[in-house]
Order: structure tokens, then sequence, then C-alpha cells
């Protein structure tokens, strides 16, 4: 451990230590506990009624799924033990464990799973509702230890929609008859998870106990505190201080700081709260005569140098997308597709064909562009969030070598989302689209037609094409993994055809943890698995 | 009108409600069940009417009272804002009569440069330099929250705790606060010093200090009486600020976050907790004003 002025640790240890020996209770009482470093108050903690990543943060702990999904995404038991797939996919039936109890001692059964699908997710978790609630006929409870969930027609990406971010199971003795969003329960949670809630200082911290009976083993640590620190900058100081032990994320300027203390350690992954296998994306408003010309969208294509992204704006942490589909989807991420490399002058020449011609000033003004009056200038607006201006900077700086002077607008949230998708008032838009675990729940959300809606982070280009909605009903009815991996290829290699977006970087997060801690996962269960030294004194 | 403002402004509350990838009927059904469909005045009259009745409403975040969320966190920004106004006229004070009592001198310069340097630097920038130096460097207190990580303490012992995690904060919010009081309050002394009771004070032999601290400092103390009255406003702005930075759970922070979300209940409740507040600074000020000036009297 650092040297530190004992005088002065004493008095930050000695309540810590106080917890520590508290929350173990009368308990076994040899783990530590883990402070975590959260950037937002999460206001709740349903996991089941929202999709916020700020909520599955701090909930993830409490609850499980009917199942989990190992490092290469393939399903695994959790609350269910095994299940069968019959009809050709569109009836599931699983076999739930015995013996778990929720958090309050009241046995977990399948009416919980029931409930939970039929008045929660599919009434309010945003994702789950989308992408299975058009095509599930019911999910029923046949006695208490089996469920099943039964579909219009072959659904095959359920497996991968079942573990705790997609699909929380919570207990309906606490929510039954009540309105689930005012629901007391929300801020005083119940679950199955490997901890449970001990209390909840709204804009403090929120405090979790080990759930000694945890159905896959108990934890090694007694207690976890999520600290709510709003400023990233002042979490990578607590950090170094040791103040907390564990950080979601880390900026990327800072990293390279934090690589050099010997008190840290970092893990790199995927997965974020509420969204995982990112793909940064920028998005062309088809609506906009500009943009109609395929032979533009490819030359702005053309124009932009990827690797540049991953070593300036991701400090490395990241890769190029080279697909649609994120490389972490293995099964579906196609490779070799004919995405358009970096080459300036092949954007210069597409954008003279089209009749984009330079001007005096470098920018490129318009001579016979169908839909544009003739000496208009190629300035257009470019529509981020306040935490993507510097993909922002770096987009202008490369499509002005071609002429196309972009101009940035940065929006906050709410904001951004009503003006891209909405209002539909933006020539182009970045956006981060999580492609999540399957292409079902990321993907077919930013190219199918039905998408066009104002909703955010769907189809935010406004591509409608026949065939890949056709090929999308398909997929999704397809059980064979091998069918499926070839409709998802033809399907890429018609959308980087059009391309309707300029798929940018895959991003990945920086986690970082002290060295008295090791064992951490990526996954909402993050703790699960460590174990911590005690605080030097 | 703050109902208003925060309606014009475009964003749209339902993604802090309801999350990110909902199909449009989902999201037509929330705004139904938040009563958000319905045309703005039919919002306002609704509003205005449970507000007469004490009700603000549930916040759309967190599915609790409105007011509940907001009265959690007023003590913690009463007690930060206090504290940094205690602070800020306690340092001011002395250094401003030092400093008008020779002016140009050194010390006056080397105050009035201070003062300036406050003044002229970004809150969130003194702050983040307060912890990198004094809490980073020099490991003297926390660098963020109100109380040390999942601490059970009670009495003396948390109130230990808390002080410990006050002062850094505190003490930022307090250096623009100093900044404005020093320059004022310097000026009045300046003034003061070149009037005629001063002068016969002086010739009665009055000694230095008491002419300062007797008849010089109390005069040149009414406008800035007035100023920090209305300062309080301003200190409510820095405070979310330093909330943001210092991870303090108070009101500013809270107001930070609910602009975000479009989480209009808190929001109007929060202005609403502001307004009183600076009325009621602003009453303070007016009592005190009787109790320094002898020209004003209450009746």
């Amino acid at each position: 451990m650092h040297p530190r002025r004992p005088n002065h640790h004493v008095l930050l240890v000695a309540p810590l230590l106080a917890l520590v020996s508290a929350c173990a209770g009368e308990s076994a009482g040899r783990g530590e506990g883990v402070l975590v470093a959260a950037i937002g108050d999460p206001g709740h903690l349903n996991p089941a009624i929202t999709t916020n990543g700020g909520v599955h943060t701090a909930a993830g702990l409490l609850y499980d799924g009917l199942l989990t999904l190992d490092d290469e995404l393939r399903p695994q038991p959790a609350l269910a033990e095994r299940w069968e797939v019959e009809e050709g996919g569109a009836l599931y039936r699983f076999h739930l464990r015995q013996g778990v109890r929720w958090h309050d001692g009241q046995p977990f059964t399948a009416a919980d799973v029931e409930f939970t699908f039929e008045e929660l997710l599919l009434k309010f978790h945003a994702r789950t509702r989308a992408s299975m609630g058009a095509a599930i006929v019911d999910v029923r409870a046949l006695d208490d230890s089996t469920v099943e969930f039964r579909f219009r027609r072959p659904y095959a990406p359920l497996l991968q929609q079942l573990d705790v971010v997609e699909a929380p199971i919570l207990p309906r003795h606490r929510f039954a008859g009540q309105d689930p969003l005012r629901n007391p329960a929300n801020t005083a949670p119940v679950g199955t998870g490997p901890f449970r809630f001990v209390a909840y200082e709204t804009g403090s911290e929120i405090r979790y106990a080990a759930n000694r009976e945890y159905f896959r083993g108990a934890p090694a640590l007694d207690a976890v505190v999520l600290r709510v620190i709003p400023d990233p900058a002042t979490q990578v100081v607590a950090l170094e201080s040791g103040e907390v032990d564990w950080l979601f994320s880390v900026p990327g300027p800072e990293r390279a700081r934090l690589e050099r203390d010997p008190r840290v350690r970092m893990i790199q992954t995927a997965v974020n709260p509420g969204g995982s296998n990112c793909i940064t994306t920028l998005g062309f408003n088809l609506d906009r005569p500009q943009f109609r010309d395929v032979r533009v969208r490819r030359a702005v294509a053309h124009a932009i140098d990827r690797e540049q992204f991953v070593e300036r704006v991701l400090f490395g942490d990241g890769r190029a997308a080279d697909a649609p589909i994120s490389s972490r989807i293995a099964f579906a991420h196609a490779s070799g597709l004919a995405v358009p490399p970096w080459d300036t002058a092949r954007a210069a020449a597409l954008l003279d064909a089209v009749g984009w011609q330079r001007g005096a000033d470098g920018v490129r003004t318009a001579h016979g562009v169908p839909g544009v009056a003739d000496g208009t200038r190629f300035a257009i607006g470019l529509t981020v969030l306040p935490a993507q201006t510097v993909y922002a900077d770096l987009l202008r700086a490369q499509l002005r070598g071609v002429g196309i002077d972009l101009r940035t607008q940065a929006l906050e949230q709410a904001v951004f989302s009503r003006t891209v998708f909405t209002v539909r008032d933006f020539d182009t838009a970045i956006g981060a689209y999580c492609n999540g675990t399957d292409p079902e729940i990321g993907m077919r959300r930013m190219v199918v037609s039905s998408s066009v809606a104002p909703v955010p982070f769907s189809n935010m280009a406004g591509y409608r094409n026949a065939a890949v909605d056709s090929l999308f009903e398909l997929a999704a009815a397809s059980l064979e993994l091998p069918e499926r991996r070839q409709l998802y290829r033809t399907i890429q290699e018609i959308v980087v055809d059009d391309q309707p977006y300029v798929w940018l970087v895959e991003t990945t997060a920086t986690r970082a943890h002290s060295v008295r801690c090791s064992g951490f996962g990526t996954s909402s269960h993050f703790a699960a698995t460590a174990r911590c030294t005690a605080r030097a004194p | 009108m703050s109902f208003l403002l925060v309606h014009v402004a475009p964003g749209d509350p339902l993604i802090a409600l309801a999350g990110e990838h909902g199909d449009p009927a989902y999201y037509a059904e929330m705004r139904q069940r938040f009563g958000l469909d319905q045309s703005l005045p039919t919002q306002l009259a609704t509003y205005a009417g449970r507000l007469a009745q004490g009700d603000l409403g549930f916040s759309y975040v967190q599915g609790r009272s409105a007011a509940t969320v907001i009265m959690e966190r007023v003590p913690a920004t009463l007690l930060l804002t206090g504290t940094a106004l205690l602070l800020a006229i306690f340092a001011a004070l002395p250094l401003a009569a030092l400093a008008g009592r020779r002016p140009h001198g050194a010390r006056d310069v080397g105050i009035s440069a201070l003062a300036l340097g406050f003044y002229s630097a970004p809150v969130f920038w003194i702050g983040q330099m307060a912890i990198l130096g004094i809490a980073l460097k020099l490991d003297l207190v926390p660098v963020q929250g109100m109380t040390a990580a999942g601490s059970d303490a009670r009495g003396l012992a948390r109130t230990l705790d808390i002080a410990r995690h006050l002062a850094l904060p505190a003490l930022v919010l307090a250096s623009q606060e100093v900044a404005v009081l020093i320059r004022l309050t310097r000026s009045g002394v300046l003034d003061e010093l070149a009037r005629d009771h001063v002068r016969t004070a002086r010739a009665k032999g009055v000694g230095e200090f008491a002419v300062l601290v007797r008849h010089a400092l109390p005069r040149a103390l009414l406008p800035v009486v007035t100023v920090i009255g209305a300062r309080v406003g301003h200190l409510a702005a820095g405070a979310a600020v330093v909330e943001i930075v210092f991870g303090w759970p108070g009101t500013g922070r809270l107001m930070f976050s609910s602009l975000q979300t479009r989480d209009t209940p808190v929001l109007l409740g929060l202005f609403l907790v502001v307004a009183l507040f600076v009325v009621l600074a602003n009453l303070v000020t007016d009592l005190m004003y009787a109790a320094i000036d002898p020209r004003v009297r209450l009746r």
C-alpha cells in the first residue's frame, strides 16, 4: 500500500472499519468492504422499468436474470437451471432452480418470472418491450418451478435477452397491485442477487451487504458502498487518494497517469451498464438533398481516417469499426466487407463527379447537384451529445480536407433526442449505438424501416430498404446459427453498400481498481467474485 | 413564469422517464401516464392547482414526491453555503480593513491582487486545483462526499466527519465571495478614512486601530450588508458547481441533474425553494440595516 500520513488516515478509516464490521454482523466477517464510484445518482433501483445505465449500474448486484452470458455471449444457467426449445423456436420452457430465496426470505417461484415479464419488462423495459413485445404471446408459470414463453412465430434471440441487464427478475410479492413507477420498493429493493440492499442516501451513497445465502455461493466481500461522485476527474482523484476502490470508467486523458500508478490496476471491457458492444456511428439524414446520392455518403466515408479516432479520441481504448455489427458478436459480425477505406483522393473524385466543386476557400459548392441550388456551399451541421464533441472536432478537420464544412452543434441528451429522432432537424449526427448481445437488440433498430420513428436511438438515418427488412424477419425467426450468420452477412453487405451510416469505432471501457482488491468481473455482478485485503493503516 | 420557461425549453423528459430504445406506442403510453400529452395551459392549470395545496408533484425520475426529493437535499446546501458565507465574511473584513488602512502599500497590493485572482478564476478550476493540491498532495482532507463512505458514525464523530468533508468545498465556495467582499469593503474603508468624522476622531486622540474598527469599518459595512444579501442567489449558483466537483449531495447538484433529465416537478420545486431563500435573505438584510444603521428604524 502507498505511504500515507497515518494520523489523518486513522480518522478516515475508522468509520469504514466500523461499517465493515457492522455489515459483517454476526456472520463470517472475514471479508472486506469495497467502495465503488458512480457518476450519477440513479434515483431508484428498479432495473425492470428502465434501460437507464445509472439505474442498472446501481441495481445490477441486487438481481439475477433467468440466464447469464459468458464471455462469448453463450447463455449459461442462473435462476433457470435448464431449458427446452420447442416448436421450431416458438416455445421456450425454463426449469427454475429450487430453493432460491428473495433477500426478505420469501421463496422465489415461477410466478415471479411471469409477473416480472407480463407486468414490468414487457410494459416498461424499453429494449425488451421493443424487441420481444411484438412477437410474444405470453409468459406463463406452469407450476412453481416451470415457466413457458410462447411466441407467435419462431423467435431466435430470446436466450440472449434473459440476463440481468435485459431481463432482471423482480419479486411479485413486493409489486403486485401497485403502480410500478411509484412503488416504494423501487428505493428499498428486494432481489435474489449476490448483494442485498442496506441503505440509500440520495445524492450521496448506496450501501449493500453480502447475500450469505446467494445460490451461486456467498461473495467474499462483506459489503459494497456505491458513492455518487458526479465529476469524472474527482473520481480519479478519489481512487488515487484511496477514498474509493473501483471506477466504472476512466476518462481517456487520465488513463496514462493511472497506468503508471502502482496502486491501481485496470480492466478493459466492452460491457457498459445498460448496453454493451457499442459502436460510435455517424448518421446521414437521408431526407436532406445533399445525402440522397450514395456517392456523397461514400465520399464522406473515404474521407474519414478511423484509426485516428482510435488514437486521438479513444486513446487506444477500442478499435476501428469494420462492419455494422460489433466484432464482439462473433457469430454475426462479417469480416472482409467492402467498407470504404481512408482515401481522400477517391473522396474528392466522387464529390467532383456528383457536382460538388471546390471553391476558392477550399469549401465545395454545388454545380448541377440534384435537389441542391447551384452555388450552395457544402456546409452542413453535425449534431452531437456534449460528450462527443471530441469526435466532432476530429471529424470536422478530416472532412474539411475534402472540402466539406462541418458545423458542430452540441446538444444535451434530452434536446439531442428530440432534435434528431423526433423533429429530424439535422444534417448529420453522431450516435453511440450499443449492439447488445444480439443483432436483434441493437443493430435491427438502426436500419429497419419500421424503426424510422420518434424514438431515441432508432433509425437515425431514415434508411428504408425492403430487402433489409425482410432479411431481418428471416434472421429473427431462424434458429440455425449458420443460417443466421449468412443472413446477417447479407444484411451487412447491403447496408455497407448503401452507407446510410459511417461506422466509426467500437468503443470499450476502462475500469480501474485499487491493488488491494482483485477478482472483479465486468458484468453487472462485478463485485460478486471480488476480494479485498484490509485497508493498510 | 418558470413553469413556461422550463416547458418551452426544448427537450423531452421521456428518455429519463422511460429509458432509450422504446417503441412509439410505449412512449405515447408513458406520456399519457404522466399527463405530458395535455396542452401546456392544461398542464399549467393542473400544476398551479396542486401547488396551491402545497403539492409539488411527483419526480419523473425518482417516482417519489418532489417535495421529499428536494427537502432531503436542502440541509446539505444550507450547511455548505452558510459556512462559505461565514468564512468569507470573517476572512474578508479584517483583510479589507488592513488593505484599506494604507492604500497602495505592500499589504494593500498583496491583498487586492489575491482578491482579484479569486474573483477572476472560475470556481470549478479553483475546486480542481484545491483537490489536486490540498486533498491529494497534502492528503489533509477527503476529496468528495459529505461523510466518509458507509459511515455509521453518530453524534460528535459524525459532526467531525462532516466538518472534515466540508472544509474544502466551503473554502472554495468562499473564495469567490471573499474576493467580492474584500474589494467592496476596502473601497468603503478608504472612503470613510478620508471623512471628517474620522479626522475628528483622530484629533481627539483615538488610536489608529480604534479609528479603523470603531469609526471607519461600521459605516463602510452598510453597502457590504446589502451586497451580501443580494449575493445569496449567486452563492446558490456557485454552490451548484462546487457540489458537482466535490460530490456534495445538495440542491445545486439536484438542479443540474433534474435539468439534464427534464425532471420538471423537481426543477420547478427547486426554483421555488431558491426564490424563497432569496426573499428571506433580503428580509434579513433589511432587518440588519435596522440594527447597524441608526438612521433606519423599524416601526
